[in-house]
């Protein structure tokens, strides 16, 4: 089946459009799922999660149940959680320290790399030669492959090498782990939340600029009144909370194989950066300096989202049906921070990017909205596609020459342009792979 | 050890009986009032399988309120028409049981209470339904004859959030 008629792109009549079944159509969703979920490279965690020798967690790559694990030389393994006897998962916790995962079956055994330590009685078991003809470790993951500890893994083996499908995605990574001299590290402290929405409202509401002021104002209004509380030594100030406030701007790349990002200038006075500019600069350079500390959404397709603003986020998006998706929210902190400052990245973090905090529940609530609305069989196509339309350029601007990086398209300009042809890249990478 | 009165023990307990009626009945003001200025509000991340974040300062919470204030914000957002996840709001019923109240050994006018709670939520956009439930530990203290709340910890046993969590949920 095809689906690439739901993207109606039609740049010389400056018309891009996205058709609403590509929202609510269960069919739809199937494909999507074996061709970026089953057949394509999906984010699996970070190295931080898995820092000692035999240390793993447990995922899902699509619909498969899978284990990574640090073998005792340190190595890491994506390995598919079934036992290779009669197919239970052999690992059932989502962390843990193993050198061994023994099979509650039938007792077969397989050490940290995956391979086959034990066949319970084998000897007495009488198996014909042919039996070890074929291997009896757990199945490796087809493709495996990190980038400055962010893990990725593909269920085919028929995708490019991973440098190539995250392209110029690699500086945007570079700019959120090269903002602290030792790394990032995950904060202890997991979020799982959940919402009866398509899995891609949420990649475009965290590239969406335009949603900010609108969706938001009661966090806006919060951060204004706290700001007017002297008093208040409980809460942090935030990077959207300053004296003197300049002209904010914006602006978006989108890239190949459907990445995105989006940034804008907010004030930096209270950037948890601001007072290492000056290291910062001399380690980094001045136009990183400055980028870090812009605010920067980027969408790694299809399921990673690392938003950088007050805090870094790491969320993870889980498509379980086309009107139901899961998502595993961490944050991310730079390794040896201070107690001072991790504790203001903390309150920042838990205010705007938890469930339970002030502006995302707004979100979640607001993508449950769209898909109810969009159940309405007589609209076909969204209009949410269209702002900046004018002003894109098909190919990097200077701020994407700058930075060294080649995006499809770029577009900046004031915040209130709040451009949305970021989501182009997408949906072009996403009609060609759903032909 | 020393030992509390029943009656201390029914006001420590009905305190917190009231607390949940209070936001049953969206009565935050009253709700508010059971805290004091300085009260800790927390409900703690989970970090493992069982084991929960330790330290709001190092580790992540999915609320952490390190004074009262943080209370009076979600009150002011839920009031204010300004978010959309407070339109409408769910109705909510809170069950609170399990009560164990210890004494402080060296303060007869504070009290820790450990119990077990429920909240079931009515969702009204789609008509659905969602309990959400674990323990509370209540630290209280007696002033001018009323108890009031200076630290509260909630853990949520299922933390698999469905949409939205606020302080009326839990």
């Amino acid at each position: 089946m095809s689906w690439d008629h739901l993207i109606d792109d039609r740049p010389a009549d400056g018309v891009f459009r996205v058709h609403r079944d590509a929202f609510r159509d269960p069919a739809v969703f199937a494909q999507e799922m074996v061709q970026f979920f089953e057949r394509g490279w999906v984010f699996v965690g970070h190295a931080s999660q898995i820092p000692h020798p035999h240390d793993y967690i447990t995922v899902r790559v699509g619909r498969s149940p899978v284990i990574i694990s640090r073998d005792d030389q340190g190595n890491i393994h994506a390995l598919h959680n079934s036992c290779r006897h009669k197919g239970a998962v052999v690992c059932p916790h989502s962390q843990g320290n193993r050198r061994a995962h023994l099979c509650p079956y039938h007792g077969w055994s397989y050490a940290s790399d995956g391979r086959n330590l034990l066949i319970k009685d084998k000897t007495e078991g009488d198996y014909a030669p042919s039996f070890d003809t074929e291997s009896h470790d757990l199945q490796p993951v087809a493709r495996f492959a990190q980038y400055r500890g962010f893990l990725f893994a593909s269920l085919s083996a028929d995708v490019p090498p991973l440098e190539e499908h995250l392209g110029d995605v690699r500086t945007l990574i570079d700019l959120a782990v090269d903002q602290a001299p030792d790394g990032l590290e995950l904060v202890p402290g997991v979020v799982h939340y959940r919402f009866q929405a398509n899995w891609k409202l949420q990649l475009e509401n965290t590239v969406d600029a335009y949603h900010f002021a609108s969706t938001h104002p009661s966090y806006l209004r919060l951060l204004e009144r706290r700001a007017n509380m002297p008093e208040r030594a409980d809460a942090p100030k935030t990077i959207w909370q300053s004296q003197n406030k300049p002209k904010e701007m914006m602006g978006s790349f989108g890239f190949a194989q459907g990445h995105a990002m989006v940034w804008t200038t907010t004030p930096v006075e209270n950037h948890p950066l601001f007072d290492q500019r000056e290291q910062l600069q001399q380690r980094v350079g001045a136009l990183r300096t400055q980028w870090m500390m812009r605010t920067r959404q980027l969408n790694v397709f299809p399921n990673l989202q690392i938003a950088s603003s007050a805090a870094i986020q790491m969320r993870v998006i889980h498509p379980v049906s086309v009107d139901r998706t899961e998502i595993t929210s961490y944050c991310l902190a730079p390794v040896g921070e201070d107690a001072h400052k991790r504790r203001q990245r903390l309150r920042q973090y838990e205010d705007f990017f938890n469930p339970s905090g002030l502006a995302t529940p707004d979100d979640t609530v607001i993508f449950e909205d769209c898909q109810r609305g969009m159940t309405s069989g007589a609209i076909e196509w969204q209009q949410g596609h269209a702002r900046g339309m004018q002003r894109r350029i098909m190919g990097p601007d200077e701020h994407a020459t700058a930075l060294g990086i080649q995006p499809l398209t770029s577009v900046s300009g004031t915040f209130e342009m709040s451009d949305e042809t970021v989501f182009h890249a997408m949906y072009r990478h996403w009609a060609k792979a759903m032909a | 050890m020393t030992s509390l009165s029943l009656q201390t023990i029914h006001e420590v307990q009905t305190t917190l009986y009231q607390e949940a009626l209070h936001l049953d009945a969206q009565r935050w003001d009253e709700w508010l009032g059971l805290f004091t200025q300085d009260a800790v509000f927390w409900l703690p991340a989970w970090t493992d399988e069982h084991r929960l974040s330790t330290s709001p300062e190092r580790e992540l919470s999915l609320i952490y309120c390190a004074a009262r204030a943080g209370l009076e914000d979600r009150v002011w957002r839920v009031r204010s028409g300004l978010s959309v996840a407070s339109k409408p709001l769910p109705r909510t019923s809170h069950a609170v049981t399990n009560c164990v109240v210890t004494p402080d050994p060296d303060d007869s006018e504070r009290v820790m209470v450990d119990s077990s709670w429920t909240c079931h939520v009515y969702e009204l956009k789609q008509r659905t339904q969602h309990v959400f439930f674990g323990t509370y530990q209540h630290h209280l203290e007696c002033r001018q004859g009323l108890w009031r709340i200076t630290h509260k910890k909630v853990i949520l046993m299922n933390d698999q959030i469905p949409t939205m969590l606020d302080f009326y949920c839990i």
